[in-house]
Protein backbone atom coordinates (compact mmCIF):
# COMPACT_ATOMS: atom_id res chain seq x y z
CA UNK A 1 0.00 0.00 0.00
CA UNK A 2 2.96 2.21 0.79
CA UNK A 3 4.98 1.52 -2.21
CA UNK A 4 5.05 4.69 -4.73
CA UNK A 5 3.71 4.11 -8.09
CA UNK A 6 6.26 6.08 -10.10
CA UNK A 7 5.85 6.94 -14.16
CA UNK A 8 7.82 4.08 -15.95
CA UNK A 9 10.69 5.80 -18.48
CA UNK A 10 8.82 4.45 -21.10
CA UNK A 11 5.39 5.86 -20.79
CA UNK A 12 6.84 9.15 -20.04
CA UNK A 13 9.02 8.95 -23.51
CA UNK A 14 5.70 7.67 -25.36
CA UNK A 15 3.66 11.07 -23.64
CA UNK A 16 6.82 13.33 -24.76
CA UNK A 17 6.47 12.13 -28.55
CA UNK A 18 2.76 12.44 -28.93
CA UNK A 19 2.63 15.48 -27.71
CA UNK A 20 5.49 16.96 -29.79
CA UNK A 21 4.17 15.39 -32.68
CA UNK A 22 0.39 15.36 -32.18
CA UNK A 23 0.02 19.34 -29.92
CA UNK A 24 -1.71 20.48 -33.09
CA UNK A 25 -2.24 17.77 -35.59
CA UNK A 26 -6.30 18.01 -34.73
CA UNK A 27 -6.29 21.77 -34.30
CA UNK A 28 -9.96 23.53 -34.34
CA UNK A 29 -10.53 26.92 -33.66
CA UNK A 30 -13.19 25.69 -30.91
CA UNK A 31 -10.29 23.26 -28.47
CA UNK A 32 -7.23 24.40 -30.01
CA UNK A 33 -4.76 21.86 -28.35
CA UNK A 34 -7.03 19.78 -25.75
CA UNK A 35 -6.84 16.44 -28.17
CA UNK A 36 -2.90 17.02 -28.44
CA UNK A 37 -3.29 17.08 -24.57
CA UNK A 38 -5.59 13.96 -24.20
CA UNK A 39 -3.73 12.05 -26.32
CA UNK A 40 0.02 12.72 -24.58
CA UNK A 41 -1.60 12.03 -21.06
CA UNK A 42 -3.29 8.54 -22.23
CA UNK A 43 0.08 6.01 -21.72
CA UNK A 44 0.44 8.20 -18.57
CA UNK A 45 -2.92 7.37 -17.09
CA UNK A 46 -2.90 4.28 -18.43
CA UNK A 47 0.03 3.08 -16.27
CA UNK A 48 -0.59 4.75 -13.12
CA UNK A 49 -4.17 3.33 -12.59
CA UNK A 50 -5.40 -0.04 -12.55
CA UNK A 51 -8.89 0.44 -12.88
CA UNK A 52 -10.26 1.52 -16.27
CA UNK A 53 -12.73 3.67 -14.71
CA UNK A 54 -10.16 5.70 -13.06
CA UNK A 55 -8.19 5.99 -16.10
CA UNK A 56 -11.15 7.45 -17.80
CA UNK A 57 -11.89 9.97 -14.79
CA UNK A 58 -8.49 10.94 -14.40
CA UNK A 59 -7.94 11.65 -18.52
CA UNK A 60 -11.02 13.46 -18.09
CA UNK A 61 -9.59 16.23 -16.00
CA UNK A 62 -7.71 16.90 -18.93
CA UNK A 63 -10.35 17.71 -21.29
CA UNK A 64 -10.40 21.65 -20.12
CA UNK A 65 -9.74 23.76 -23.17
CA UNK A 66 -6.03 23.95 -23.40
CA UNK A 67 -3.37 26.17 -25.95
CA UNK A 68 -0.41 28.21 -25.68
CA UNK A 69 2.91 27.65 -27.75
CA UNK A 70 3.35 24.71 -27.94
CA UNK A 71 6.81 23.90 -28.26
CA UNK A 72 7.64 25.46 -24.74
CA UNK A 73 4.75 24.55 -23.46
CA UNK A 74 6.03 20.89 -23.31
CA UNK A 75 6.62 21.72 -19.32
CA UNK A 76 3.39 22.14 -18.74
CA UNK A 77 2.88 18.59 -19.81
CA UNK A 78 5.94 17.32 -17.60
CA UNK A 79 4.30 19.15 -15.08
CA UNK A 80 0.83 17.38 -15.04
CA UNK A 81 2.74 14.25 -15.51
CA UNK A 82 4.11 14.73 -11.95
CA UNK A 83 1.55 16.05 -10.74
CA UNK A 84 -0.90 13.06 -12.02
CA UNK A 85 1.73 10.88 -10.28
CA UNK A 86 1.11 12.68 -7.19
CA UNK A 87 -2.48 12.23 -7.41
CA UNK A 88 -2.50 8.37 -8.26
CA UNK A 89 -0.28 7.93 -4.83
CA UNK A 90 -3.18 9.60 -2.82
CA UNK A 91 -1.38 13.05 -2.80
CA UNK A 92 -3.98 15.24 -2.13
CA UNK A 93 -4.39 17.03 -5.75
CA UNK A 94 -7.58 17.11 -7.52
CA UNK A 95 -8.51 17.71 -11.06
CA UNK A 96 -9.52 21.97 -10.11
CA UNK A 97 -5.97 22.14 -8.77
CA UNK A 98 -4.18 20.72 -11.99
CA UNK A 99 -6.50 22.98 -14.45
CA UNK A 100 -6.10 25.57 -12.10
CA UNK A 101 -2.13 25.34 -12.45
CA UNK A 102 -2.36 24.45 -16.34
CA UNK A 103 -4.90 27.56 -17.09
CA UNK A 104 -2.48 29.52 -14.82
CA UNK A 105 0.38 28.41 -17.56
CA UNK A 106 -0.79 28.51 -20.50
CA UNK A 107 -0.79 32.72 -20.85
CA UNK A 108 2.22 33.53 -19.76
CA UNK A 109 3.90 30.48 -21.57
CA UNK A 110 2.40 31.60 -24.82
CA UNK A 111 3.30 35.46 -24.23
CA UNK A 112 7.08 33.66 -24.03
CA UNK A 113 7.08 31.49 -26.45
CA UNK A 114 5.26 33.80 -29.02
CA UNK A 115 8.00 36.32 -28.66
CA UNK A 116 10.88 34.26 -27.73
CA UNK A 117 10.97 31.77 -30.11
CA UNK A 118 8.74 32.39 -32.47
CA UNK A 119 9.17 35.76 -32.76
CA UNK A 120 13.37 36.15 -32.43
CA UNK A 121 15.27 33.01 -31.89
CA UNK A 122 13.32 31.44 -35.54
CA UNK A 123 13.90 34.95 -37.27
CA UNK A 124 17.73 34.75 -36.10
CA UNK A 125 18.05 31.13 -37.68
CA UNK A 126 16.32 31.84 -40.83
CA UNK A 127 18.50 35.71 -41.19
CA UNK A 128 21.58 33.57 -40.97
CA UNK A 129 20.12 30.62 -43.17
CA UNK A 130 19.06 33.41 -45.38
CA UNK A 131 22.26 34.80 -45.62
CA UNK A 132 24.00 31.29 -46.37
CA UNK A 133 21.66 30.52 -49.08
CA UNK A 134 22.53 33.43 -51.31
CA UNK A 135 22.48 32.45 -55.21
CA UNK A 136 20.51 29.60 -54.87
CA UNK A 137 22.91 27.83 -52.18
CA UNK A 138 21.04 24.83 -50.36
CA UNK A 139 23.55 24.97 -47.14
CA UNK A 140 20.94 28.09 -45.99
CA UNK A 141 18.08 25.17 -45.78
CA UNK A 142 19.96 22.31 -44.74
CA UNK A 143 21.60 24.79 -41.66
CA UNK A 144 18.02 25.28 -40.90
CA UNK A 145 16.19 22.21 -40.98
CA UNK A 146 19.35 20.89 -38.56
CA UNK A 147 19.96 23.46 -36.07
CA UNK A 148 16.68 23.96 -35.66
CA UNK A 149 15.25 20.31 -34.88
CA UNK A 150 17.83 18.96 -33.29
CA UNK A 151 17.54 22.39 -30.50
CA UNK A 152 13.78 21.73 -30.49
CA UNK A 153 14.13 18.24 -30.18
CA UNK A 154 16.99 18.17 -26.73
CA UNK A 155 15.10 21.77 -25.69
CA UNK A 156 11.54 20.32 -25.31
CA UNK A 157 13.00 17.02 -24.01
CA UNK A 158 14.83 19.27 -21.32
CA UNK A 159 11.21 21.39 -20.53
CA UNK A 160 9.19 18.19 -20.34
CA UNK A 161 12.06 16.54 -17.68
CA UNK A 162 12.13 19.70 -15.76
CA UNK A 163 8.37 19.82 -15.95
CA UNK A 164 8.35 16.42 -14.26
CA UNK A 165 11.25 16.82 -11.68
CA UNK A 166 10.66 20.09 -10.75
CA UNK A 167 7.04 20.74 -10.86
CA UNK A 168 5.76 24.69 -11.13
CA UNK A 169 9.22 25.90 -9.84
CA UNK A 170 10.28 25.02 -13.26
CA UNK A 171 7.82 26.85 -14.90
CA UNK A 172 8.58 29.82 -12.48
CA UNK A 173 12.22 30.43 -12.97
CA UNK A 174 11.10 30.73 -16.69
CA UNK A 175 8.29 33.56 -16.69
CA UNK A 176 9.93 34.76 -13.30
CA UNK A 177 11.66 37.96 -12.53
CA UNK A 178 15.04 35.88 -12.47
CA UNK A 179 14.88 35.22 -16.28
CA UNK A 180 14.34 38.87 -17.14
CA UNK A 181 18.73 39.52 -18.39
CA UNK A 182 18.12 36.34 -20.28
CA UNK A 183 15.03 37.48 -21.97
CA UNK A 184 16.30 41.23 -22.20
CA UNK A 185 19.56 40.12 -24.02
CA UNK A 186 17.91 37.33 -26.27
CA UNK A 187 15.50 40.34 -27.61
CA UNK A 188 18.60 42.46 -27.94
CA UNK A 189 20.34 39.88 -30.13
CA UNK A 190 16.90 39.94 -32.46
CA UNK A 191 16.75 43.44 -33.05
CA UNK A 192 20.14 43.83 -34.25
CA UNK A 193 19.75 40.53 -36.39
CA UNK A 194 16.57 41.61 -37.94
CA UNK A 195 18.49 45.20 -38.19
CA UNK A 196 21.37 43.25 -40.85
CA UNK A 197 18.23 41.79 -42.03
CA UNK A 198 16.37 44.69 -43.27
CA UNK A 199 19.70 46.03 -44.77
CA UNK A 200 20.55 43.01 -46.54
CA UNK A 201 17.19 41.75 -48.08
CA UNK A 202 14.58 44.77 -48.43
CA UNK A 203 15.54 46.48 -51.60
CA UNK A 204 13.33 49.75 -51.58
CA UNK A 205 14.60 52.43 -54.22
CA UNK A 206 13.29 55.17 -55.92
CA UNK A 207 13.56 56.56 -59.26
CA UNK A 208 12.35 59.94 -58.96
CA UNK A 209 14.65 62.63 -60.96
CA UNK A 210 14.19 65.67 -62.84
CA UNK A 211 15.93 67.03 -64.73
CA UNK A 212 16.71 70.94 -65.05
CA UNK A 213 19.18 71.34 -67.78
CA UNK A 214 21.70 69.41 -69.89
CA UNK A 215 24.00 69.44 -66.82
CA UNK A 216 21.98 69.46 -64.00
CA UNK A 217 19.47 67.46 -62.31
CA UNK A 218 18.20 66.35 -58.83
CA UNK A 219 17.97 62.66 -58.47
CA UNK A 220 16.29 61.79 -54.76
CA UNK A 221 18.10 58.32 -54.69
CA UNK A 222 21.33 59.97 -54.34
CA UNK A 223 20.04 62.00 -51.52
CA UNK A 224 18.41 59.90 -49.19
CA UNK A 225 22.02 57.60 -49.82
CA UNK A 226 23.84 60.53 -48.54
CA UNK A 227 21.40 60.96 -45.24
CA UNK A 228 21.71 56.99 -44.99
CA UNK A 229 21.95 54.23 -47.19
CA UNK A 230 19.39 52.08 -47.97
CA UNK A 231 16.78 54.86 -46.00
CA UNK A 232 14.04 53.72 -47.72
CA UNK A 233 13.96 50.13 -46.69
CA UNK A 234 14.46 51.59 -43.15
CA UNK A 235 11.74 53.99 -43.52
CA UNK A 236 9.39 51.50 -44.56
CA UNK A 237 9.58 49.00 -41.82
CA UNK A 238 8.97 51.77 -39.38
CA UNK A 239 6.20 52.99 -41.09
CA UNK A 240 5.06 49.25 -40.82
CA UNK A 241 6.21 48.65 -37.43
CA UNK A 242 4.41 52.52 -36.72
CA UNK A 243 1.09 51.73 -38.63
CA UNK A 244 0.81 47.91 -36.63
CA UNK A 245 1.34 49.03 -33.14
CA UNK A 246 0.49 52.55 -32.51
CA UNK A 247 -2.61 52.82 -34.98
CA UNK A 248 -3.84 49.14 -34.53
CA UNK A 249 -3.60 48.10 -38.37
CA UNK A 250 -3.49 44.47 -39.19
CA UNK A 251 -0.67 43.01 -41.20
CA UNK A 252 -2.88 42.56 -44.06
CA UNK A 253 -4.30 45.95 -44.23
CA UNK A 254 -0.79 47.02 -44.24
CA UNK A 255 -0.11 45.37 -46.98
CA UNK A 256 -2.98 46.65 -48.65
CA UNK A 257 -1.47 49.96 -47.88
CA UNK A 258 1.56 48.94 -49.65
CA UNK A 259 -0.30 48.08 -52.21
CA UNK A 260 -2.00 51.65 -52.83
CA UNK A 261 1.44 53.56 -52.26
CA UNK A 262 2.75 51.42 -55.14
CA UNK A 263 0.24 51.86 -57.35
CA UNK A 264 0.01 55.95 -56.85
CA UNK A 265 3.97 56.01 -56.60
CA UNK A 266 3.93 54.32 -60.04
CA UNK A 267 2.17 57.27 -61.69
CA UNK A 268 4.08 58.93 -64.16
CA UNK A 269 3.94 62.15 -63.01
CA UNK A 270 2.92 64.86 -65.90
CA UNK A 271 5.46 67.49 -67.16
CA UNK A 272 8.31 65.73 -64.99
CA UNK A 273 8.03 62.54 -67.02
CA UNK A 274 9.66 60.86 -64.24
CA UNK A 275 7.63 58.57 -61.24
CA UNK A 276 8.72 58.07 -57.52
CA UNK A 277 8.72 54.05 -57.99
CA UNK A 278 9.97 52.35 -61.62
CA UNK A 279 11.32 48.97 -61.77
CA UNK A 280 12.70 49.41 -65.14
CA UNK A 281 11.79 46.40 -66.63
CA UNK A 282 11.76 44.92 -69.89
CA UNK A 283 11.62 42.02 -72.28
CA UNK B 1 9.62 24.35 -66.85
CA UNK B 2 6.54 22.41 -66.23
CA UNK B 3 4.32 20.96 -63.58
CA UNK B 4 3.29 17.59 -64.00
CA UNK B 5 0.93 15.04 -62.17
CA UNK B 6 3.77 13.39 -60.32
CA UNK B 7 5.23 16.76 -59.26
CA UNK B 8 1.53 18.28 -58.45
CA UNK B 9 0.90 15.24 -55.94
CA UNK B 10 4.62 15.98 -54.05
CA UNK B 11 3.46 19.35 -53.56
CA UNK B 12 0.04 18.41 -52.73
CA UNK B 13 1.81 15.86 -49.82
CA UNK B 14 3.97 18.35 -48.84
CA UNK B 15 1.23 20.92 -48.66
CA UNK B 16 -0.76 18.27 -46.14
CA UNK B 17 2.82 17.96 -43.76
CA UNK B 18 3.47 21.56 -43.65
CA UNK B 19 0.32 23.47 -42.72
CA UNK B 20 -0.80 25.07 -39.76
CA UNK B 21 -2.32 22.84 -38.09
CA UNK B 22 -0.46 20.14 -40.25
CA UNK B 23 0.55 16.35 -40.49
CA UNK B 24 4.22 16.57 -39.88
CA UNK B 25 3.50 18.27 -36.49
CA UNK B 26 4.46 21.79 -35.21
CA UNK B 27 8.10 21.78 -35.29
CA UNK B 28 8.98 19.72 -38.13
CA UNK B 29 5.73 20.55 -40.30
CA UNK B 30 5.04 23.82 -39.99
CA UNK B 31 8.01 25.33 -38.54
CA UNK B 32 10.72 22.90 -40.89
CA UNK B 33 8.53 22.10 -43.79
CA UNK B 34 6.82 25.18 -43.89
CA UNK B 35 9.48 27.70 -43.55
CA UNK B 36 9.41 29.51 -47.58
CA UNK B 37 13.43 28.51 -47.13
CA UNK B 38 13.29 25.62 -46.50
CA UNK B 39 10.21 24.90 -49.23
CA UNK B 40 12.19 26.36 -51.53
CA UNK B 41 14.80 23.65 -51.56
CA UNK B 42 12.09 20.49 -51.29
CA UNK B 43 10.22 22.52 -54.14
CA UNK B 44 13.26 23.58 -56.52
CA UNK B 45 14.03 19.30 -56.28
CA UNK B 46 10.72 18.48 -56.52
CA UNK B 47 10.76 20.80 -59.76
CA UNK B 48 14.20 20.03 -60.98
CA UNK B 49 15.54 23.58 -60.66
CA UNK B 50 17.21 23.48 -56.44
CA UNK B 51 18.83 26.70 -56.99
CA UNK B 52 15.82 28.68 -58.77
CA UNK B 53 13.59 26.96 -55.97
CA UNK B 54 15.95 28.43 -53.07
CA UNK B 55 16.77 31.94 -54.61
CA UNK B 56 12.80 32.04 -55.06
CA UNK B 57 11.85 30.38 -51.30
CA UNK B 58 14.49 33.16 -49.55
CA UNK B 59 12.35 36.31 -51.16
CA UNK B 60 9.44 34.95 -50.09
CA UNK B 61 10.84 34.12 -46.64
CA UNK B 62 11.92 37.66 -46.00
CA UNK B 63 8.34 38.50 -46.07
CA UNK B 64 7.27 35.96 -43.57
CA UNK B 65 10.16 36.20 -41.38
CA UNK B 66 8.19 36.95 -38.41
CA UNK B 67 4.81 34.81 -39.10
CA UNK B 68 3.92 34.63 -35.09
CA UNK B 69 0.37 32.90 -35.21
CA UNK B 70 -1.12 33.90 -31.57
CA UNK B 71 -3.68 32.14 -30.17
CA UNK B 72 -4.38 30.72 -33.84
CA UNK B 73 -5.47 34.09 -35.66
CA UNK B 74 -3.66 33.86 -38.86
CA UNK B 75 -3.03 36.31 -41.30
CA UNK B 76 -1.58 34.42 -44.18
CA UNK B 77 -0.96 30.48 -44.76
CA UNK B 78 2.55 28.92 -44.67
CA UNK B 79 0.74 25.71 -47.12
CA UNK B 80 -0.04 28.59 -49.77
CA UNK B 81 2.45 30.22 -49.41
CA UNK B 82 5.37 27.54 -49.92
CA UNK B 83 3.59 24.68 -51.50
CA UNK B 84 1.56 27.15 -53.95
CA UNK B 85 3.17 30.47 -53.98
CA UNK B 86 7.00 29.30 -54.56
CA UNK B 87 6.05 27.12 -57.66
CA UNK B 88 3.64 29.78 -59.16
CA UNK B 89 6.81 32.25 -58.67
CA UNK B 90 9.19 29.91 -60.34
CA UNK B 91 6.98 29.79 -63.14
CA UNK B 92 6.77 33.10 -63.59
CA UNK B 93 10.06 33.42 -63.44
CA UNK B 94 11.22 31.45 -65.70
CA UNK B 95 8.21 32.54 -68.20
CA UNK B 96 9.23 36.39 -67.98
CA UNK B 97 13.42 35.55 -68.74
CA UNK B 98 13.88 37.01 -65.33
CA UNK B 99 17.72 36.58 -64.46
CA UNK B 100 16.76 34.81 -60.78
CA UNK B 101 19.50 36.44 -58.52
CA UNK B 102 18.22 39.59 -59.67
CA UNK B 103 16.23 42.17 -57.81
CA UNK B 104 13.36 42.04 -59.93
CA UNK B 105 13.08 38.04 -60.04
CA UNK B 106 12.72 38.78 -55.58
CA UNK B 107 10.33 40.86 -56.57
CA UNK B 108 7.99 39.01 -58.16
CA UNK B 109 8.06 35.73 -55.76
CA UNK B 110 7.14 37.89 -52.76
CA UNK B 111 4.91 39.76 -54.89
CA UNK B 112 2.90 36.66 -56.04
CA UNK B 113 3.58 34.41 -52.51
CA UNK B 114 1.73 37.54 -50.67
CA UNK B 115 -1.13 37.31 -52.77
CA UNK B 116 -1.51 33.60 -52.09
CA UNK B 117 -0.48 33.51 -48.90
CA UNK B 118 -3.20 35.94 -47.87
CA UNK B 119 -6.11 33.77 -49.92
CA UNK B 120 -4.55 30.72 -48.78
CA UNK B 121 -6.14 31.64 -45.55
CA UNK B 122 -9.18 30.49 -46.57
CA UNK B 123 -7.19 26.46 -46.56
CA UNK B 124 -6.56 27.26 -43.08
CA UNK B 125 -10.26 28.20 -41.59
CA UNK B 126 -11.19 25.45 -44.06
CA UNK B 127 -8.77 22.87 -42.15
CA UNK B 128 -9.48 23.82 -38.85
CA UNK B 129 -13.32 23.85 -39.15
CA UNK B 130 -13.67 20.16 -40.24
CA UNK B 131 -11.32 19.30 -37.54
CA UNK B 132 -14.20 19.64 -35.74
CA UNK B 133 -16.09 16.77 -37.01
CA UNK B 134 -13.02 14.64 -35.92
CA UNK B 135 -12.79 16.07 -32.49
CA UNK B 136 -16.71 15.48 -32.35
CA UNK B 137 -16.31 11.70 -32.71
CA UNK B 138 -13.86 12.07 -30.21
CA UNK B 139 -15.91 13.79 -27.49
CA UNK B 140 -17.92 11.11 -27.89
CA UNK B 141 -15.57 8.21 -26.89
CA UNK B 142 -14.79 10.15 -24.19
CA UNK B 143 -18.55 10.14 -23.25
CA UNK B 144 -19.10 6.67 -23.26
CA UNK B 145 -17.03 5.89 -20.55
CA UNK B 146 -15.47 3.20 -21.89
CA UNK B 147 -11.46 3.30 -21.35
CA UNK B 148 -11.07 0.83 -24.40
CA UNK B 149 -13.16 2.64 -26.65
CA UNK B 150 -11.09 6.00 -25.40
CA UNK B 151 -7.54 4.22 -25.96
CA UNK B 152 -8.79 3.31 -29.52
CA UNK B 153 -10.59 6.47 -30.95
CA UNK B 154 -8.03 9.26 -29.61
CA UNK B 155 -5.03 7.93 -31.99
CA UNK B 156 -7.50 8.23 -35.00
CA UNK B 157 -8.62 11.51 -33.90
CA UNK B 158 -4.87 12.81 -33.38
CA UNK B 159 -2.95 11.03 -36.49
CA UNK B 160 -5.59 9.76 -38.92
CA UNK B 161 -9.21 11.69 -39.39
CA UNK B 162 -7.48 15.29 -40.26
CA UNK B 163 -5.75 13.71 -43.09
CA UNK B 164 -8.90 14.06 -44.70
CA UNK B 165 -9.22 17.71 -43.83
CA UNK B 166 -6.30 18.15 -45.61
CA UNK B 167 -7.03 15.95 -48.51
CA UNK B 168 -9.65 18.36 -49.15
CA UNK B 169 -8.02 21.21 -48.08
CA UNK B 170 -4.62 20.98 -48.83
CA UNK B 171 -4.54 18.53 -51.06
CA UNK B 172 -6.72 19.25 -53.80
CA UNK B 173 -5.81 22.68 -54.06
CA UNK B 174 -2.59 22.51 -54.41
CA UNK B 175 -2.60 19.73 -57.16
CA UNK B 176 -5.37 21.77 -59.05
CA UNK B 177 -3.77 25.15 -58.74
CA UNK B 178 0.08 24.17 -59.45
CA UNK B 179 -1.41 22.49 -62.47
CA UNK B 180 -3.28 25.03 -63.88
CA UNK B 181 -0.33 27.83 -63.18
CA UNK B 182 1.56 27.14 -66.09
CA UNK B 183 -1.30 28.21 -68.79
CA UNK B 184 -1.80 31.18 -66.14
CA UNK B 185 1.70 32.21 -66.46
CA UNK B 186 1.67 31.88 -69.77
CA UNK B 187 -1.68 34.41 -69.92
CA UNK B 188 -0.43 36.99 -67.67
CA UNK B 189 2.62 37.22 -70.22
CA UNK B 190 0.43 37.70 -73.17
CA UNK B 191 -1.77 40.11 -71.82
CA UNK B 192 0.54 42.13 -69.17
CA UNK B 193 3.69 43.34 -70.49
CA UNK B 194 6.83 44.16 -68.63
CA UNK B 195 6.95 47.76 -68.55
CA UNK B 196 3.34 48.61 -68.53
CA UNK B 197 2.11 49.71 -65.36
CA UNK B 198 0.32 46.68 -63.66
CA UNK B 199 3.78 45.06 -64.02
CA UNK B 200 5.55 48.08 -62.72
CA UNK B 201 3.21 48.22 -59.94
CA UNK B 202 3.37 44.51 -58.98
CA UNK B 203 7.22 44.20 -58.92
CA UNK B 204 6.92 47.67 -56.88
CA UNK B 205 4.47 45.85 -54.08
CA UNK B 206 6.75 42.89 -54.23
CA UNK B 207 9.94 45.04 -53.13
CA UNK B 208 7.52 47.10 -50.75
CA UNK B 209 6.21 43.97 -48.97
CA UNK B 210 9.33 42.54 -46.87
CA UNK B 211 9.27 45.77 -45.04
CA UNK B 212 6.50 44.33 -43.82
CA UNK B 213 7.58 41.02 -42.20
CA UNK B 214 10.39 42.73 -40.39
CA UNK B 215 7.97 45.62 -39.11
CA UNK B 216 5.82 42.61 -37.42
CA UNK B 217 9.01 41.32 -36.02
CA UNK B 218 10.01 44.84 -34.69
CA UNK B 219 6.41 44.62 -33.28
CA UNK B 220 7.73 41.83 -31.26
CA UNK B 221 11.24 42.65 -29.88
CA UNK B 222 10.67 46.81 -29.81
CA UNK B 223 9.03 48.18 -26.91
CA UNK B 224 10.65 51.84 -26.52
CA UNK B 225 11.83 54.14 -28.66
CA UNK B 226 15.28 53.66 -27.19
CA UNK B 227 15.20 49.59 -28.92
CA UNK B 228 15.22 51.54 -32.27
CA UNK B 229 18.82 52.28 -31.76
CA UNK B 230 19.49 48.55 -31.22
CA UNK B 231 17.38 47.54 -34.50
CA UNK B 232 19.43 51.04 -36.21
CA UNK B 233 22.86 49.20 -35.16
CA UNK B 234 22.04 46.23 -36.74
CA UNK B 235 20.38 47.72 -39.56
CA UNK B 236 24.24 49.97 -39.94
CA UNK B 237 26.36 47.05 -39.65
CA UNK B 238 24.86 45.56 -42.82
CA UNK B 239 23.94 48.72 -44.76
CA UNK B 240 27.07 50.81 -44.18
CA UNK B 241 29.79 48.62 -42.65
CA UNK B 242 29.17 45.42 -45.18
CA UNK B 243 28.66 43.16 -42.27
CA UNK B 244 27.02 39.76 -43.47
CA UNK B 245 24.33 38.40 -41.24
CA UNK B 246 26.68 35.50 -39.65
CA UNK B 247 29.17 38.27 -38.86
CA UNK B 248 26.06 41.09 -37.37
CA UNK B 249 25.24 37.95 -35.36
CA UNK B 250 28.49 37.57 -33.49
CA UNK B 251 28.01 41.11 -32.52
CA UNK B 252 24.61 40.97 -31.48
CA UNK B 253 25.84 38.13 -29.08
CA UNK B 254 28.63 39.59 -27.75
CA UNK B 255 26.56 43.35 -27.29
CA UNK B 256 24.13 40.86 -25.25
CA UNK B 257 26.51 38.99 -23.30
CA UNK B 258 27.42 42.49 -21.73
CA UNK B 259 23.66 43.35 -21.29
CA UNK B 260 22.95 39.88 -19.58
CA UNK B 261 26.09 40.75 -17.21
CA UNK B 262 24.84 43.95 -16.63
CA UNK B 263 20.89 43.26 -16.21
CA UNK B 264 22.01 40.00 -13.43
CA UNK B 265 24.20 42.55 -11.40
CA UNK B 266 21.41 45.07 -11.69
CA UNK B 267 19.00 42.09 -10.39
CA UNK B 268 21.74 41.02 -7.74
CA UNK B 269 22.67 44.05 -6.26
CA UNK B 270 18.10 44.72 -5.40
CA UNK B 271 17.63 41.28 -4.92
CA UNK B 272 19.65 41.59 -0.87
CA UNK B 273 18.00 45.10 -0.33
CA UNK B 274 14.50 44.04 -1.04
CA UNK B 275 15.02 40.44 1.06
CA UNK B 276 15.92 42.31 4.30
CA UNK B 277 17.21 45.04 5.69
CA UNK B 278 19.92 43.17 7.21
CA UNK B 279 21.97 43.12 4.41
CA UNK B 280 21.95 46.71 3.37
CA UNK B 281 25.09 47.73 4.72
CA UNK B 282 26.86 44.86 3.22
CA UNK B 283 25.86 46.52 0.29
CA UNK B 284 26.47 50.03 1.26
CA UNK B 285 30.24 49.03 2.24
CA UNK B 286 30.43 47.24 -1.32
CA UNK B 287 29.49 50.66 -2.79
CA UNK B 288 32.61 52.75 -0.18
CA UNK B 289 34.75 50.54 -1.87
Amino acid sequence: MAEINKVSEKARRQSFLHWIYGNLTCFSQEHMQTFGYLWSMMPIVDELYDKDEDKVDALRTYTTFFNTEPQIGTMVVGLTVGLEEARANGEPMDAETINGIRAGLMGPLAGLGDSIIVGTFIPILLGIALGLSTGGNPLGPLFYMVVWNVLMYFGMKYAYDQGYTLGGSAVEALVGPDSAALRSSIVMIGSMVIGSVAATWISISTSFAINFSEKSSFVLQSTLDAILPKFLSFFFVWLCWWLMTKKKVSPTIVMLILVAVAMIGCITIPGLNTSFFNPGLSY
Amino acid sequence: MTIGIFQAVLLGIFACLASLPGMGGTTVGNYTLGRPLVGGLIVGIIMGNMQLGIIVGAAIQIVYIALVTPGGTVSADVRAITYIGIPLSMLAIQAQGLDPNSTEAASLAAALGAAVGTLGTVLFYGTATMNLVWQGIGWRAMESGKWSQIKRTIPLVETVLPWISHIIFSFVPTVVICMAGEPMVQLMKEYLPMDGYAMRVLFTVGSLLPAVGVGILCKQVIAKPLDWITFAFGFILAAVMGANLIASAVIAVFFALINFELQSLKSGRRAPVAAGSGTMDDDEEEEDI
